[in-house]
């Protein structure tokens, strides 16, 4: 696990010229539904996916923070990338899966969950088929956005999940009842 | 075996000893002369000593070793411990926490920074020159002809026998067999003294560092056993060390003969020589010998001190009990066991989790209603809460370690700023997390500096107001309900609120239209880039401090607030959640989700009778006025109320109030999950905890939830204030 935290996802995309195809011909990426549109993750980040279970909602925090779960004795904050994107809130469906990602903070790695309206498949990736991100037009913040892949003539947003889990920025949005302060 | 983790070891010791020899020389000041206090500096010295012997810091150990031979001379009476002593003591202990700290971080001894080795070498001048009368006594040369050598006087007997076989490693653990023959001399005489060199290799073989010696000493002294054999208290587990009181009995000089590895014959013959045992005694001793080994072959020693004891009984009794109370002192020691704090948080994790499932075990048997099931877990879950009970306090350690190191800042600092102050320590027995312990250092000492310097004022200005010429300090530590309260309290001329309000406005941290109680205006203390210090001093008054001590209080959960009566004085209080991973708590409903409130801050549920208390705001208990507020308003819930409501009335430092839940659940052994950092600008949750369902409940941070709700709307909210002046 070491191993795979270790290594860095985003210098495969970024210099995909000097990337020896002999020895990593191909990475994966798992793919998801979220309002309609398709994304997909560096697989390395990807933990585990669950099935939606309720999640406890926690009051007074930012609204994209949809509630926390137990994984196996340990409690998870599972983010609404929806909310998150400033697109709308995610409905809840038989579909719906938590994908269980690791994001490393400035200090330790974060286990953070992500609802998705439903997980498609694994991707595999050889390095032509990233696009560097459009600088404008695009349907989510572009500082999320991480590369465009080019996969069966669609472009499918591939996510920075650092900045679009970034923990000090769903932290700092104020939240909830504003009755205690006002 | 791991060097590094010896080393990691030899290093967290030292630095405990420096802390133990620190406390003894502060006792000094005030107990001077006490033999104990001194025996505990020599010793501290003696160990940090022999082990940086081990590690080859060779650095150390001749320091340390002009330390010891200081305190050598204290323990002989040569020397008194005066004030002048004790600061340079103090000083060498500072010292030589800095090269350990060196050590620790991993540089290399040989090459200090300038400043060091300046300090380094004065302290080595000072202490030498305490020694310099004794270095004119103690050439190795002029001792042998103290000792009145070979077949002088008192043949018969009428002085101790001692026989001293050195361990190897004598000298390296920093002994000299000299310097305790010069000790021994201070209360009795050497009569004579063979060496004994047997064991000596080949120069070639020969290494100067191990001690090959031995020795028989006959010894003239009305000293009792216990004092001749504390001589050797410090040599005695590797050395092999035999004392034989005056007029003993031939069996007990037989049984030294056995014991002592050399030869028995060659051994008489010694013994003889010291003028221990005449020809015709060493004859009868010797005889008895082959008579005894006939007539039994073992004899077992504990009878033949049986028999002794009839004789010697006071000398041996003295003697017993001085060795019982050494073993004691060990067996004290031993009982304490360096754990990894790792392991304690991992059993503790553990811990937690067996109580998770517990509850789950217990919550399924209860749906079973399987009665011999319910009845088994009723026992496990009592046995779990024992074990969370003892597990709990493994963390937990007493504050007055981390105060009783104040008594070193007080006296360092008033002697820099020349004002005569004491502190007074109260609580020290409290205790906490030791995460917590450990992290409160730096704000206390900051608080007692800010106490000491801003606080006291000069002694012109004590006498003129009447007040006793020595300022006073005091460090407390309490309990209240399930929070720990630490206060830093002076007898100095307090805070004036105009004065602060004018720098406020004067640094635009408050505007001019806004009126502010007393209380917050002592609270801007806390706000950055504040200072009240009209000079800036070299300890505090640089406008950084309170602020950062406000933070570090913050990250621990806990809250600071000051008070403070002009000319009598400021009293911090420090308000800490004990921080333990699990806690008693009281469950409820709100909605969909569990809510776990402190069991400590419960005062009593009631039943809501009225909706008319809520549109209110408040409702009357036993006839006072309460304040209510609705959880699922406050959290924005909008599944549909109960018919019926419950009120939880909770307490926490004076402030009270009505919580409207749902549903009351009971109690509940909860363990805290932290929050994370995702959750770090919740104001108003202290942490998670997993039900026995597998469902996530929140803990309820009452204090904080209680000063929100308490404050006053026309406030500035903090947050505002704080971002304006980091601007």
């Amino acid at each position: 696990m070491n191993e795979l935290t270790a290594s860095d996802p985003r210098a495969h995309a970024n210099a995909p010229g000097q990337r020896n195809t002999a020895e990593h011909p191909r990475q994966q990426y798992l793919s998801f539904m979220l309002h309609g549109r398709c994304y997909a993750l560096d697989g390395l980040s990807v933990r585990e996916i669950i099935q939606y279970g309720r999640p406890t909602k926690v009051p007074m925090v930012s609204p994209c923070i949809h509630g926390v779960i137990n994984l196996r004795g340990a409690v998870v904050p599972v983010i609404d990338l929806g909310l998150r994107f400033a697109l709308a809130k995610t409905q809840v469906d038989r579909r719906t899966c938590i994908i269980i990602v690791e994001v490393s903070d400035t200090e330790a790695a974060q286990t953070l969950g992500i609802l998705v309206d439903a997980v498609s498949e694994v991707l595999e990736v050889v390095p032509d088929e990233m696009n560097p991100p459009p600088a404008f037009g695009n349907p989510i913040p572009s500082a999320f956005i991480q590369a465009m892949l080019h996969q069966r003539n669609d472009f499918i947003i591939v996510l920075n999940i650092e900045n679009a889990l970034a923990v000090a920025e769903i932290a700092g949005q104020p939240g909830g009842n504003n009755a205690l302060t006002a | 075996m791991d060097m590094d983790e010896v080393l990691k070891t030899f290093i967290a010791e030292s630095q405990e000893l420096l802390l133990q020899m620190e406390d003894a020389l502060l006792q000094l000041e005030h107990t001077p002369g006490d033999a104990d206090t001194i025996n505990a500096i020599f010793r501290a010295a003696h160990t940090i000593k022999g082990s940086a012997g081990l590690f080859g810091l060779d650095l150390i150990v001749a320091f340390t070793h002009i330390a010891e031979s200081v305190l050598d001379r204290v323990r002989s009476n040569e020397l008194q411990f005066n004030a002048e002593l004790t600061a340079l003591f103090l000083q060498v202990g500072d010292h030589l926490a800095r090269l350990i700290a060196l050590v620790d971080a991993g540089a290399d001894l040989n090459t200090l920074e300038v400043e060091v080795q300046a300090t380094h070498e004065t302290l080595s001048e000072q202490l030498s020159y305490y020694l310099a009368p004794a270095t004119a006594a103690k050439p190795v040369a002029s001792q042998p002809t103290r000792i009145e050598r070979g077949n002088a006087s008192g043949l018969s007997a009428d002085h101790w026998h001692l026989s001293l076989r050195f361990g190897p490693d004598t000298l390296r653990n920093g002994m000299d067999p000299l310097g305790l023959f010069r000790y021994l001399n201070t209360f009795g005489r050497i009569v004579s003294i063979v060496p004994l060199l047997d064991r000596l290799p080949s120069a070639a073989e020969m290494d100067p560092e191990t001690c090959y010696l031995g020795f028989e000493i006959a010894f003239a002294s009305d000293a009792d056993k216990a004092t001749i054999d504390g001589t050797f208290e410090f040599v005695r587990e590797d050395s092999l060390i035999r004392i034989l009181p005056p007029h003993s009995k031939s069996d007990e000089y037989l049984e030294l003969i056995r014991t002592l590895p050399e030869e028995d014959m060659r051994l008489g013959e010694i013994l003889m020589r010291c003028g221990t045992l005449t020809a015709a005694e060493l004859q009868e001793v010797l005889l008895a010998q082959v008579e005894g080994q006939q007539r039994d072959e073992a004899q077992p020693i504990g009878q033949v001190l049986m028999e002794q004891s009839l004789v010697q009984a006071p000398v041996i009794a003295a003697a017993l009990q001085k060795q019982q109370q050494i073993k004691d002192n060990r067996s004290n020691e031993n009982s304490l066991i360096r754990v990894d704090a790792n392991k304690l948080d991992k059993l503790i994790d553990l811990v937690g989790e067996l109580i998770i499932a517990g509850a789950g075990a217990r919550m399924t048997a209860k749906n079973c209603g399987h009665s011999e099931m319910l009845e088994a877990t009723e026992l496990l879950s009592r046995l779990v809460e024992e074990v969370r009970d003892s597990a709990l306090p493994l963390r937990m350690v007493q504050i007055g370690a981390t105060f009783n190191r104040f008594q070193r800042v007080v006296r360092d600092v008033s002697k820099e700023i020349g004002k005569d102050i004491s502190l007074s320590i109260s609580g020290g027995e409290t205790e906490l997390d030791k995460s917590v312990v450990e992290r409160m250092g730096d704000p206390l000492t900051h608080l007692v500096r800010n106490a000491m310097d801003h606080g006291i004022e000069s002694l012109q200005t004590r006498q003129a107001n009447g007040k006793p010429a020595q300022g006073n300090v005091c460090l407390n530590a309490c309990h209240d309900g399930g929070n720990i309260i630490i206060e830093v309290t002076d007898d100095g001329g307090g805070l004036d609120p105009q004065r602060i309000l004018a720098k406020a406005r004067e640094r635009g941290l408050v505007s001019d239209s806004q009126t502010l109680t007393e209380q917050e205006i002592f609270n801007l203390i806390f706000e950055p880039g504040f200072s009240t210090a009209d000079q800036v001093s070299n300890l505090s008054g640089r406008g950084v401090g309170m602020d950062v001590v406000k933070r570090n209080i913050s990250a621990l959960r806990g809250t600071i607030e000051l008070s403070s009566t002009l000319g009598q004085g400021t009293r911090v209080r420090i308000r800490l959640p004990l921080t333990l991973a699990i806690i008693d708590g009281f469950l409820v409903n709100v909605g969909q989700a569990g809510y776990v409130i402190p069991l400590e801050q419960v005062e009593e549920c009631i039943e809501l009778h009225s909706d008319s208390a809520i549109t209110r705001g408040h409702l009357e208990l036993h006839g006072q006025m309460l304040p209510v507020v609705r959880l699922r308003e406050l959290f924005d819930d909008d599944s549909t109320p109960p018919r019926r409501e419950s009120v939880v009335v909770v307490q926490q430092g004076g402030l009270r109030a009505g919580l409207v839940v749902d549903q009351l659940v009971g109690e509940f052994q909860t363990v805290i999950k932290p929050l994370g950092k995702v959750f770090a600008a919740c104001r108003v949750l202290g942490g998670f905890t997993i039900l026995g369902d597998g469902s996530v409940a929140l803990i309820l941070d009452i204090p904080r939830l209680l000063t929100q709700l308490a404050a006053p709307r026309s406030a500035v909210p903090f947050e505002t204030k704080q971002s304006y002046a980091h601007e």
